[in-house]
Protein backbone atom coordinates (compact mmCIF):
# COMPACT_ATOMS: atom_id res chain seq x y z
CA UNK A 1 0.00 0.00 0.00
CA UNK A 2 2.81 2.76 0.84
CA UNK A 3 4.46 1.97 -2.40
CA UNK A 4 1.03 2.68 -4.01
CA UNK A 5 0.74 5.73 -1.82
CA UNK A 6 3.77 7.17 -2.92
CA UNK A 7 3.24 6.54 -6.90
CA UNK A 8 -0.33 8.45 -6.18
CA UNK A 9 1.52 10.95 -4.37
CA UNK A 10 3.54 11.57 -7.45
CA UNK A 11 0.64 13.18 -9.30
CA UNK A 12 0.36 15.85 -7.32
CA UNK A 13 3.73 16.84 -6.05
CA UNK A 14 7.06 17.10 -7.46
CA UNK A 15 8.96 15.06 -4.78
CA UNK A 16 10.82 12.20 -5.73
CA UNK A 17 9.68 8.43 -3.97
CA UNK A 18 13.25 8.23 -2.33
CA UNK A 19 12.35 11.46 -0.29
CA UNK A 20 8.93 9.98 0.72
CA UNK A 21 8.94 8.30 3.93
CA UNK A 22 6.01 6.79 6.44
CA UNK A 23 6.94 9.79 8.77
CA UNK A 24 6.59 12.80 6.17
CA UNK A 25 3.47 14.99 6.58
CA UNK A 26 1.64 15.39 3.68
CA UNK A 27 0.95 19.30 4.21
CA UNK A 28 4.38 20.31 5.95
CA UNK A 29 6.51 17.99 3.83
CA UNK A 30 5.20 17.19 0.81
CA UNK A 31 3.35 20.58 0.25
CA UNK A 32 -0.31 19.33 -0.60
CA UNK A 33 -2.87 21.60 -0.17
CA UNK A 34 -5.92 20.26 1.71
CA UNK A 35 -7.65 19.84 -1.84
CA UNK A 36 -4.69 18.04 -3.20
CA UNK A 37 -5.20 15.73 -0.51
CA UNK A 38 -8.82 15.05 -0.32
CA UNK A 39 -8.35 15.16 -4.70
CA UNK A 40 -5.86 11.94 -3.94
CA UNK A 41 -7.95 10.29 -1.27
CA UNK A 42 -10.65 10.32 -4.68
CA UNK A 43 -8.46 9.08 -6.51
CA UNK A 44 -7.33 6.24 -4.47
CA UNK A 45 -10.88 5.34 -3.65
CA UNK A 46 -11.23 4.37 -7.59
CA UNK A 47 -8.12 2.23 -7.41
CA UNK A 48 -8.92 0.76 -4.83
CA UNK A 49 -12.54 0.16 -4.87
CA UNK A 50 -13.02 1.80 -1.21
CA UNK A 51 -15.10 4.42 0.36
CA UNK A 52 -13.64 6.91 2.33
CA UNK A 53 -14.88 9.31 4.73
CA UNK A 54 -13.63 12.57 4.79
CA UNK A 55 -14.13 13.52 8.60
CA UNK A 56 -11.83 10.25 9.06
CA UNK A 57 -9.65 11.18 6.34
CA UNK A 58 -8.79 15.02 7.81
CA UNK A 59 -7.51 13.68 10.57
CA UNK A 60 -4.78 11.86 8.65
CA UNK A 61 -1.20 13.93 8.66
CA UNK A 62 1.58 11.22 7.62
CA UNK A 63 1.64 8.96 4.86
CA UNK A 64 2.27 5.96 7.61
CA UNK A 65 -1.16 7.15 8.43
CA UNK A 66 -2.47 7.01 5.33
CA UNK A 67 -1.26 3.98 4.70
CA UNK A 68 -2.62 2.48 7.99
CA UNK A 69 -6.20 3.80 7.13
CA UNK A 70 -6.12 2.31 3.72
CA UNK A 71 -4.89 -0.77 4.63
CA UNK A 72 -7.68 -1.36 7.56
CA UNK A 73 -10.68 0.21 4.64
CA UNK A 74 -9.32 -2.41 2.27
CA UNK A 75 -9.30 -5.06 4.86
CA UNK B 1 -34.27 39.76 -14.53
CA UNK B 2 -33.22 42.01 -11.14
CA UNK B 3 -35.26 40.28 -7.84
CA UNK B 4 -35.65 41.99 -4.76
CA UNK B 5 -36.98 39.13 -2.61
CA UNK B 6 -35.62 35.47 -2.90
CA UNK B 7 -39.71 34.09 -3.14
CA UNK B 8 -40.06 36.51 -5.92
CA UNK B 9 -36.99 34.35 -7.41
CA UNK B 10 -38.46 30.63 -6.40
CA UNK B 11 -42.25 31.72 -7.57
CA UNK B 12 -41.51 33.07 -11.07
CA UNK B 13 -38.98 30.17 -11.73
CA UNK B 14 -41.36 27.43 -10.99
CA UNK B 15 -44.05 29.26 -13.10
CA UNK B 16 -41.88 29.18 -15.50
CA UNK B 17 -39.67 25.87 -15.18
CA UNK B 18 -42.08 23.91 -12.56
CA UNK B 19 -41.70 20.18 -13.96
CA UNK B 20 -37.67 20.97 -14.73
CA UNK B 21 -34.82 19.92 -12.32
CA UNK B 22 -34.06 21.80 -9.69
CA UNK B 23 -31.79 19.70 -7.70
CA UNK B 24 -30.07 16.59 -8.22
CA UNK B 25 -28.21 14.69 -5.43
CA UNK B 26 -26.47 11.38 -4.78
CA UNK B 27 -28.26 8.96 -2.96
CA UNK B 28 -25.75 5.63 -2.49
CA UNK B 29 -22.88 5.41 -4.73
CA UNK B 30 -23.97 6.34 -8.20
CA UNK B 31 -27.48 6.84 -8.02
CA UNK B 32 -28.89 10.39 -8.57
CA UNK B 33 -32.23 11.50 -7.30
CA UNK B 34 -33.82 14.73 -8.60
CA UNK B 35 -36.33 17.51 -7.40
CA UNK B 36 -38.05 19.56 -9.58
CA UNK B 37 -38.86 23.66 -8.90
CA UNK B 38 -42.45 22.47 -8.49
CA UNK B 39 -41.45 19.96 -5.48
CA UNK B 40 -38.65 22.76 -4.07
CA UNK B 41 -41.10 25.42 -3.83
CA UNK B 42 -43.91 23.14 -2.50
CA UNK B 43 -41.56 21.10 0.06
CA UNK B 44 -40.13 24.83 1.18
CA UNK B 45 -43.33 26.14 1.65
CA UNK B 46 -44.39 23.17 3.53
CA UNK B 47 -41.30 24.27 5.89
CA UNK B 48 -42.83 27.39 6.21
CA UNK B 49 -45.84 26.20 7.31
CA UNK B 50 -43.85 24.31 9.64
CA UNK B 51 -42.42 26.89 11.05
CA UNK B 52 -45.77 28.53 11.83
CA UNK B 53 -47.43 25.19 13.37
CA UNK B 54 -44.35 25.09 15.81
CA UNK B 55 -45.11 29.37 17.01
CA UNK B 56 -41.89 30.15 15.54
CA UNK B 57 -42.45 32.10 12.34
CA UNK B 58 -40.34 35.10 11.98
CA UNK B 59 -37.76 33.40 14.27
CA UNK B 60 -34.56 32.59 13.90
CA UNK B 61 -33.64 29.07 12.63
CA UNK B 62 -30.25 27.91 12.46
CA UNK B 63 -28.93 25.45 9.95
CA UNK B 64 -25.45 22.94 10.18
CA UNK B 65 -25.14 20.73 7.31
CA UNK B 66 -23.91 19.83 4.84
CA UNK B 67 -24.73 20.61 0.95
CA UNK B 68 -28.33 18.99 0.91
CA UNK B 69 -31.93 19.34 -0.76
CA UNK B 70 -33.43 18.95 3.06
CA UNK B 71 -31.03 22.49 4.26
CA UNK B 72 -31.97 24.05 1.23
CA UNK B 73 -35.55 23.41 1.57
CA UNK B 74 -35.18 24.74 5.21
CA UNK B 75 -33.43 27.59 4.27
CA UNK B 76 -35.75 28.21 1.83
CA UNK B 77 -38.88 27.85 3.92
CA UNK B 78 -37.23 29.80 6.73
CA UNK B 79 -36.62 33.52 4.52
CA UNK B 80 -39.46 32.96 2.47
CA UNK B 81 -41.68 32.61 5.25
CA UNK B 82 -40.43 35.93 7.20
CA UNK B 83 -37.98 34.46 9.53
CA UNK B 84 -34.52 34.82 9.86
CA UNK B 85 -32.06 31.94 8.42
CA UNK B 86 -28.71 31.35 10.19
CA UNK B 87 -26.52 28.77 8.46
CA UNK B 88 -23.34 27.61 10.22
CA UNK B 89 -20.39 25.81 9.55
CA UNK B 90 -21.22 21.80 9.92
CA UNK B 91 -17.28 21.66 10.42
CA UNK B 92 -16.97 23.98 13.90
CA UNK B 93 -16.70 21.90 17.01
CA UNK B 94 -19.65 21.52 19.07
CA UNK B 95 -18.95 23.81 21.40
CA UNK B 96 -18.58 26.91 18.77
CA UNK B 97 -21.62 25.54 17.54
CA UNK B 98 -23.58 25.81 20.16
CA UNK B 99 -22.41 29.34 21.42
CA UNK B 100 -23.21 30.43 17.70
CA UNK B 101 -26.90 28.91 17.90
CA UNK B 102 -27.00 31.23 20.81
CA UNK B 103 -25.55 34.45 20.45
CA UNK B 104 -28.01 34.26 17.10
CA UNK B 105 -31.24 33.87 19.46
CA UNK B 106 -32.48 30.81 17.24
CA UNK B 107 -35.11 29.03 18.66
CA UNK B 108 -34.80 26.11 15.79
CA UNK B 109 -32.30 24.06 14.73
CA UNK B 110 -32.08 21.97 11.74
CA UNK B 111 -29.32 19.34 12.18
CA UNK B 112 -27.37 17.00 9.97
CA UNK B 113 -27.19 13.86 12.09
CA UNK B 114 -23.57 13.55 10.77
CA UNK B 115 -23.19 15.89 13.98
CA UNK B 116 -24.56 13.60 16.26
CA UNK B 117 -22.25 15.30 19.02
CA UNK B 118 -24.23 18.51 18.71
CA UNK B 119 -27.29 16.86 18.71
CA UNK B 120 -26.64 15.76 22.08
CA UNK B 121 -25.74 18.86 23.87
CA UNK B 122 -27.16 21.58 22.10
CA UNK B 123 -30.47 22.18 23.90
CA UNK B 124 -29.13 22.05 27.25
CA UNK B 125 -26.28 24.36 26.24
CA UNK B 126 -28.90 26.66 24.55
CA UNK B 127 -31.70 27.77 26.80
CA UNK B 128 -33.48 29.79 24.13
CA UNK B 129 -33.51 26.96 21.97
CA UNK B 130 -37.28 25.34 21.60
CA UNK B 131 -37.16 22.66 18.63
CA UNK B 132 -34.45 20.53 16.81
CA UNK B 133 -35.23 18.90 14.11
CA UNK B 134 -32.94 15.84 12.03
CA UNK B 135 -32.42 15.97 8.55
CA UNK B 136 -32.42 12.36 8.49
CA UNK B 137 -34.32 10.59 11.74
CA UNK B 138 -37.51 9.12 10.38
CA UNK B 139 -39.55 9.57 13.21
CA UNK B 140 -40.32 12.21 15.53
CA UNK B 141 -39.85 11.83 18.97
CA UNK B 142 -40.20 14.01 22.15
CA UNK B 143 -37.13 16.00 22.18
CA UNK B 144 -36.23 15.79 17.77
CA UNK B 145 -38.67 16.30 15.12
CA UNK B 146 -37.90 14.21 12.29
CA UNK B 147 -37.50 16.83 9.19
CA UNK B 148 -39.54 14.65 6.74
CA UNK B 149 -41.83 13.56 8.69
CA UNK B 150 -43.12 16.87 10.11
CA UNK B 151 -42.69 18.34 6.47
CA UNK B 152 -44.97 15.74 4.89
CA UNK B 153 -47.29 16.61 7.38
CA UNK B 154 -48.23 20.70 6.36
CA UNK B 155 -50.17 21.03 3.30
CA UNK B 156 -47.86 22.85 0.40
CA UNK B 157 -49.73 26.66 0.18
CA UNK B 158 -48.11 29.38 1.92
CA UNK B 159 -49.01 32.91 1.46
CA UNK B 160 -46.71 35.56 3.03
CA UNK B 161 -45.34 39.14 2.22
CA UNK B 162 -41.67 39.90 2.30
CA UNK B 163 -40.33 42.86 2.78
CA UNK B 164 -37.04 42.91 0.86
CA UNK B 165 -35.36 45.51 3.95
CA UNK B 166 -35.95 42.74 6.41
CA UNK B 167 -33.57 40.92 8.08
CA UNK B 168 -33.24 37.46 6.80
CA UNK B 169 -29.93 35.70 6.54
CA UNK B 170 -27.41 36.08 9.64
CA UNK B 171 -23.56 34.73 8.42
CA UNK B 172 -21.08 34.63 10.58
CA UNK B 173 -17.75 35.19 9.72
CA UNK B 174 -14.32 35.20 11.39
CA UNK B 175 -13.66 38.87 12.92
CA UNK B 176 -10.11 40.64 14.44
CA UNK B 177 -11.48 40.64 17.38
CA UNK B 178 -11.27 36.57 17.39
CA UNK B 179 -14.91 37.01 17.95
CA UNK B 180 -16.86 35.81 15.12
CA UNK B 181 -19.50 38.49 13.99
CA UNK B 182 -22.89 37.76 12.88
CA UNK B 183 -23.47 39.30 9.07
CA UNK B 184 -27.00 40.86 9.14
CA UNK B 185 -28.24 40.67 5.55
CA UNK B 186 -31.44 41.17 4.06
CA UNK B 187 -33.68 39.78 1.21
CA UNK B 188 -32.73 42.79 -0.64
CA UNK B 189 -28.91 42.09 0.13
CA UNK B 190 -28.80 38.45 -1.11
CA UNK B 191 -31.98 38.66 -4.08
CA UNK B 192 -30.40 41.57 -5.80
CA UNK B 193 -26.69 40.72 -5.35
CA UNK B 194 -27.24 37.26 -7.09
CA UNK B 195 -29.58 38.98 -9.60
CA UNK B 196 -28.62 42.76 -10.62
CA UNK B 197 -25.47 41.34 -12.78
CA UNK B 198 -26.63 39.77 -16.60
CA UNK B 199 -23.63 37.20 -17.10
CA UNK B 200 -25.13 36.03 -20.01
CA UNK B 201 -25.74 32.08 -18.22
CA UNK B 202 -27.83 30.31 -20.36
CA UNK B 203 -30.70 29.59 -17.93
CA UNK B 204 -31.30 25.56 -17.68
CA UNK B 205 -27.49 25.76 -16.85
CA UNK B 206 -26.39 22.90 -14.76
CA UNK B 207 -24.39 23.86 -11.78
CA UNK B 208 -22.07 21.42 -9.86
CA UNK B 209 -21.76 23.31 -6.15
CA UNK B 210 -18.65 22.09 -4.49
CA UNK B 211 -18.12 24.96 -1.62
CA UNK B 212 -19.42 24.51 1.88
CA UNK B 213 -23.45 25.87 1.69
CA UNK B 214 -23.51 28.15 4.78
CA UNK B 215 -20.80 30.47 2.88
CA UNK B 216 -22.22 33.72 1.56
CA UNK B 217 -20.78 32.75 -2.07
CA UNK B 218 -21.87 29.35 -2.19
CA UNK B 219 -25.36 30.29 -0.61
CA UNK B 220 -25.75 33.42 -3.34
CA UNK B 221 -23.96 32.52 -6.41
CA UNK B 222 -25.06 28.54 -6.20
CA UNK B 223 -28.28 28.27 -4.61
CA UNK B 224 -30.22 31.76 -5.36
CA UNK B 225 -28.41 32.87 -8.69
CA UNK B 226 -29.35 29.45 -9.41
CA UNK B 227 -32.71 29.40 -8.79
CA UNK B 228 -33.38 33.00 -10.39
CA UNK B 229 -32.11 31.33 -14.13
CA UNK B 230 -33.81 28.30 -13.34
CA UNK B 231 -30.42 26.05 -12.97
CA UNK B 232 -30.44 22.92 -12.41
CA UNK B 233 -28.61 22.74 -9.40
CA UNK B 234 -26.07 18.98 -8.43
CA UNK B 235 -24.77 18.92 -4.88
CA UNK B 236 -21.49 17.49 -4.25
CA UNK B 237 -21.67 14.98 -1.44
CA UNK B 238 -17.57 15.38 -0.32
CA UNK B 239 -14.31 17.25 -1.17
CA UNK B 240 -13.01 13.85 -2.50
CA UNK B 241 -15.30 13.28 -4.72
CA UNK B 242 -15.49 16.62 -6.94
CA UNK B 243 -13.45 14.64 -10.11
CA UNK B 244 -15.89 11.69 -9.88
CA UNK B 245 -19.03 13.66 -9.11
CA UNK B 246 -18.12 16.12 -12.44
CA UNK B 247 -18.14 12.84 -15.41
CA UNK B 248 -21.23 12.08 -13.06
CA UNK B 249 -23.51 15.37 -13.24
CA UNK B 250 -21.61 16.59 -16.27
CA UNK B 251 -22.12 20.29 -15.06
CA UNK B 252 -21.54 23.16 -17.47
CA UNK B 253 -20.90 25.45 -14.65
CA UNK B 254 -18.40 25.28 -11.61
CA UNK B 255 -17.90 27.70 -8.55
CA UNK B 256 -14.71 27.41 -6.76
CA UNK B 257 -12.25 28.31 -4.51
CA UNK B 258 -8.68 29.38 -5.73
CA UNK B 259 -7.10 25.94 -4.03
CA UNK B 260 -9.42 23.86 -6.14
CA UNK B 261 -8.42 25.24 -9.28
CA UNK B 262 -4.99 24.91 -8.37
CA UNK B 263 -5.41 21.13 -7.82
CA UNK B 264 -7.45 21.23 -11.19
CA UNK B 265 -4.77 22.72 -12.62
CA UNK B 266 -2.64 19.70 -11.69
CA UNK B 267 -4.97 17.18 -13.08
CA UNK B 268 -4.84 18.81 -16.33
CA UNK B 269 -0.99 19.28 -16.73
CA UNK B 270 -0.67 15.70 -15.77
CA UNK B 271 -2.02 15.12 -19.24
CA UNK B 272 -0.18 18.02 -20.97
CA UNK B 273 1.01 15.70 -23.58
CA UNK B 274 -2.19 14.26 -24.99
CA UNK B 275 -4.59 17.02 -27.31
CA UNK B 276 -6.04 19.82 -24.94
CA UNK B 277 -9.76 18.27 -26.08
CA UNK B 278 -8.87 14.97 -24.99
CA UNK B 279 -8.13 16.27 -21.87
CA UNK B 280 -11.13 18.83 -21.33
CA UNK B 281 -13.41 15.70 -22.04
CA UNK B 282 -11.86 13.61 -19.53
CA UNK B 283 -11.44 16.33 -16.72
CA UNK B 284 -14.30 18.48 -17.11
CA UNK B 285 -16.64 16.16 -20.12
CA UNK B 286 -17.46 18.11 -23.12
CA UNK B 287 -20.64 19.99 -21.76
CA UNK B 288 -18.38 22.17 -19.48
CA UNK B 289 -17.37 25.45 -20.02
CA UNK B 290 -16.84 27.80 -17.00
CA UNK B 291 -14.98 28.27 -13.73
CA UNK B 292 -16.27 30.93 -11.43
CA UNK B 293 -13.38 31.42 -8.55
CA UNK B 294 -13.78 33.69 -5.77
CA UNK B 295 -13.37 33.63 -1.84
CA UNK B 296 -9.43 34.21 -2.11
CA UNK B 297 -6.68 35.58 -4.97
CA UNK B 298 -6.48 34.00 -8.02
CA UNK B 299 -3.00 33.83 -9.77
CA UNK B 300 -3.98 34.88 -13.18
CA UNK B 301 -1.75 32.59 -14.99
CA UNK B 302 -4.33 29.60 -14.39
CA UNK B 303 -6.73 31.79 -16.26
CA UNK B 304 -4.33 31.06 -19.34
CA UNK B 305 -3.69 27.67 -18.34
CA UNK B 306 -7.31 26.72 -18.31
CA UNK B 307 -8.23 28.69 -21.46
CA UNK B 308 -6.11 26.16 -23.38
CA UNK B 309 -8.33 23.38 -22.55
CA UNK B 310 -11.68 25.58 -23.58
CA UNK B 311 -12.65 26.30 -19.76
CA UNK B 312 -13.10 30.19 -19.12
CA UNK B 313 -12.14 31.16 -15.50
CA UNK B 314 -14.02 34.44 -13.90
CA UNK B 315 -12.22 35.88 -11.34
CA UNK B 316 -14.44 37.92 -8.41
CA UNK B 317 -14.15 39.82 -5.28
CA UNK B 318 -16.54 39.75 -2.35
CA UNK B 319 -17.28 39.48 1.47
CA UNK B 320 -20.12 38.37 3.24
CA UNK B 321 -20.83 41.81 4.53
CA UNK B 322 -21.79 42.64 1.03
CA UNK B 323 -24.09 39.72 0.56
CA UNK B 324 -21.16 38.75 -1.15
CA UNK B 325 -20.12 40.01 -4.55
CA UNK B 326 -18.90 43.52 -5.21
CA UNK B 327 -17.30 42.69 -8.65
CA UNK B 328 -17.11 40.31 -11.22
CA UNK B 329 -15.70 39.37 -14.56
CA UNK B 330 -17.79 38.71 -17.35
CA UNK B 331 -16.53 37.05 -20.16
CA UNK B 332 -16.94 39.57 -22.88
CA UNK B 333 -14.93 42.37 -20.96
CA UNK B 334 -11.87 40.67 -18.96
CA UNK B 335 -9.13 42.30 -17.53
CA UNK B 336 -7.05 39.74 -16.13
CA UNK B 337 -5.33 41.53 -13.36
CA UNK B 338 -8.69 42.79 -12.12
CA UNK B 339 -11.07 40.74 -9.60
CA UNK B 340 -13.39 42.12 -11.89
CA UNK B 341 -16.21 45.52 -12.40
CA UNK B 342 -17.84 46.36 -9.61
CA UNK B 343 -21.84 45.26 -9.42
CA UNK B 344 -24.03 47.02 -10.97
CA UNK B 345 -25.73 47.65 -7.52
CA UNK B 346 -22.65 48.69 -6.48
CA UNK B 347 -20.26 51.75 -6.01
CA UNK B 348 -16.59 52.48 -4.80
CA UNK B 349 -13.98 54.98 -3.68
CA UNK B 350 -10.97 55.00 -2.10
CA UNK B 351 -10.12 56.22 0.92
CA UNK B 352 -6.42 55.95 2.35
CA UNK B 353 -5.64 53.09 -0.03
CA UNK B 354 -8.80 51.50 1.58
CA UNK B 355 -11.82 50.16 -0.62
CA UNK B 356 -15.40 51.29 0.23
CA UNK B 357 -17.99 50.39 -1.04
CA UNK B 358 -22.13 51.26 -0.89
CA UNK B 359 -24.96 49.79 -2.48
CA UNK B 360 -27.90 47.44 -1.99
CA UNK B 361 -26.27 44.77 -1.13
CA UNK B 362 -24.40 46.10 1.90
CA UNK B 363 -25.13 44.75 4.90
CA UNK B 364 -27.39 45.86 7.83
CA UNK B 365 -24.84 45.60 10.67
CA UNK B 366 -23.63 43.03 12.68
CA UNK B 367 -25.89 41.06 14.82
CA UNK B 368 -25.82 42.76 18.43
CA UNK B 369 -22.21 44.09 17.48
CA UNK B 370 -23.51 47.97 16.84
CA UNK B 371 -19.59 48.94 17.49
CA UNK B 372 -18.43 46.67 15.28
CA UNK B 373 -20.73 48.27 12.76
CA UNK B 374 -19.90 51.69 13.69
CA UNK B 375 -16.28 50.47 12.66
CA UNK B 376 -17.13 48.64 9.37
CA UNK B 377 -19.86 50.86 8.34
CA UNK B 378 -19.57 54.99 7.37
CA UNK B 379 -22.73 56.60 6.17
CA UNK B 380 -23.99 53.73 4.73
CA UNK B 381 -20.00 53.17 2.63
CA UNK B 382 -18.83 49.47 3.87
CA UNK B 383 -15.15 49.63 4.87
CA UNK B 384 -13.40 46.37 3.27
CA UNK B 385 -10.37 46.15 4.64
CA UNK B 386 -8.60 45.73 1.27
CA UNK B 387 -6.25 48.11 -0.06
CA UNK B 388 -6.58 48.69 -3.43
CA UNK B 389 -8.37 51.47 -6.78
CA UNK B 390 -10.60 50.85 -9.20
CA UNK B 391 -10.37 52.04 -12.92
CA UNK B 392 -12.12 54.44 -14.60
CA UNK B 393 -14.45 51.24 -16.00
CA UNK B 394 -15.58 50.57 -12.50
CA UNK B 395 -12.23 47.34 -12.56
CA UNK B 396 -11.26 46.90 -8.89
CA UNK B 397 -7.86 45.88 -8.93
CA UNK B 398 -6.23 44.59 -4.88
CA UNK B 399 -2.87 45.32 -3.39
CA UNK B 400 -3.00 43.95 -0.22
CA UNK B 401 -5.23 43.31 3.47
CA UNK B 402 -5.69 46.10 5.89
CA UNK B 403 -6.45 44.08 8.70
CA UNK B 404 -4.48 40.50 10.07
CA UNK B 405 -7.07 38.17 8.88
CA UNK B 406 -5.72 35.03 7.41
CA UNK B 407 -7.53 34.18 3.92
CA UNK B 408 -7.10 30.56 3.50
CA UNK B 409 -6.74 29.60 -0.68
CA UNK B 410 -10.08 28.00 -0.04
CA UNK B 411 -11.43 31.06 1.19
CA UNK B 412 -12.01 30.36 4.66
CA UNK B 413 -11.57 33.43 7.31
CA UNK B 414 -9.13 32.73 9.93
CA UNK B 415 -8.56 35.37 12.95
CA UNK B 416 -5.13 35.11 14.25
CA UNK B 417 -6.00 36.55 17.43
CA UNK B 418 -8.70 33.66 18.09
CA UNK B 419 -5.88 30.74 17.81
CA UNK B 420 -3.55 33.00 19.57
CA UNK B 421 -6.04 33.34 22.56
CA UNK B 422 -6.58 29.78 22.58
CA UNK B 423 -3.32 28.59 22.87
CA UNK B 424 -1.88 31.48 24.53
CA UNK B 425 -3.71 30.21 27.90
CA UNK B 426 -1.27 27.62 28.03
CA UNK B 427 0.68 28.53 30.94
CA UNK B 428 3.69 27.32 28.89
CA UNK B 429 3.20 29.45 26.34
CA UNK B 430 4.59 33.40 27.28
CA UNK B 431 4.07 34.67 23.34
CA UNK B 432 2.65 33.41 20.46
CA UNK B 433 2.28 34.88 16.96
CA UNK B 434 -0.09 32.99 14.81
CA UNK B 435 -0.29 33.72 10.66
CA UNK B 436 -0.32 32.45 7.17
CA UNK B 437 3.29 31.25 5.83
CA UNK B 438 3.31 28.80 2.40
CA UNK B 439 -0.49 28.74 2.50
CA UNK B 440 -0.56 26.62 5.97
CA UNK B 441 -1.14 28.11 8.97
CA UNK B 442 1.97 28.78 11.08
CA UNK B 443 2.23 29.15 14.66
CA UNK B 444 5.65 31.06 16.31
CA UNK B 445 6.04 30.74 19.99
CA UNK B 446 8.28 32.03 22.55
CA UNK B 447 7.94 29.36 26.03
CA UNK B 448 8.12 30.25 29.30
CA UNK B 449 11.74 29.03 29.91
CA UNK B 450 11.23 29.77 33.77
CA UNK B 451 7.85 27.79 33.68
CA UNK B 452 9.24 25.04 31.83
CA UNK B 453 12.42 24.43 33.97
CA UNK B 454 10.62 24.52 37.53
CA UNK B 455 8.40 21.90 35.99
CA UNK B 456 11.17 19.63 34.58
CA UNK B 457 10.21 20.42 30.90
CA UNK B 458 13.60 18.97 29.05
CA UNK B 459 12.02 18.99 25.37
CA UNK B 460 9.71 22.29 25.29
CA UNK B 461 9.44 21.66 21.49
CA UNK B 462 7.87 18.24 22.06
CA UNK B 463 5.73 19.74 24.54
CA UNK B 464 4.75 22.54 22.55
CA UNK B 465 3.83 20.29 19.21
CA UNK B 466 1.58 18.24 22.01
CA UNK B 467 -0.19 21.48 22.61
CA UNK B 468 -0.46 22.37 19.07
CA UNK B 469 -1.66 18.85 18.26
CA UNK B 470 -4.34 18.98 21.16
CA UNK B 471 -6.01 22.38 19.83
CA UNK B 472 -5.83 20.39 16.06
CA UNK B 473 -7.80 17.75 16.98
CA UNK B 474 -10.48 20.04 17.83
CA UNK B 475 -10.03 22.52 14.93
CA UNK B 476 -11.73 22.53 11.74
CA UNK B 477 -9.03 21.62 8.62
CA UNK B 478 -8.92 25.62 8.34
CA UNK B 479 -7.88 26.29 11.35
CA UNK B 480 -5.29 23.68 12.29
CA UNK B 481 -2.14 24.80 12.44
CA UNK B 482 0.75 23.07 10.12
CA UNK B 483 3.75 24.34 11.32
CA UNK B 484 5.87 25.28 14.65
CA UNK B 485 8.49 27.72 15.43
CA UNK B 486 9.87 27.51 18.77
CA UNK B 487 11.44 31.03 19.43
CA UNK B 488 14.82 31.40 21.74
CA UNK B 489 13.89 35.95 22.33
CA UNK B 490 11.36 37.57 23.07
CA UNK B 491 8.81 38.79 20.08
CA UNK B 492 9.73 43.01 19.04
CA UNK B 493 7.02 44.84 20.51
CA UNK B 494 4.78 47.91 19.41
CA UNK B 495 4.89 51.11 21.63
CA UNK B 496 1.77 49.88 23.33
CA UNK B 497 3.75 46.58 23.89
CA UNK B 498 2.22 44.03 21.40
CA UNK B 499 3.56 42.22 19.18
CA UNK B 500 4.48 43.69 15.81
CA UNK B 501 2.96 41.62 13.27
CA UNK B 502 5.08 42.40 10.30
Amino acid sequence: MFEKLVEVIGNYVEVEGKDIHPESRFMEDLGFTSFDFMSMLGELEDELDIEIDQQEAANIRTVGEATAYLEKLKG
Amino acid sequence: MMYSTIREMLVTTEAKYGDGDAVRYKVGKDKIETKTYTQLKQDSERFSNLLKALGEKGNHIAMVGMSSYPWIVSYLGTVNSGSVAVPLDVALPAEELCELVDRADATVLVLDEMRADVMAVVKERCPKLKHLISMQKEVSDENIVSFWQAVNEQPFEFECEIEPDKLCTIMFTSGTTGKSKGVMLTQRNLAENATCLDMKIPERSVILSVLPIHHAYCLSMDILKGISLGSVICLNDSLIRVAKNIKLFQPNIILMVPLMIETMAKKLEEAAGLPPEIVKREVFGEQFHTIYSGGAYLNPDYIDLFAKYGVSVLQGYGMTECAPVISATVSWNIKKDSVGQLLPNCEAKVVDNELWVRGSSVMMGYYQMPDKTEEALKDGWLLTGDLGYVDEEGFIYLTGRKKNLIITKNGENVSPEELENKIGSERIVQEILVREKNSVIEAEIFPDMEYAEKTGVCDIKAVLQQLIDTYNQGAPSYKKIYSLIVRETEFEKTPSKKIKRY
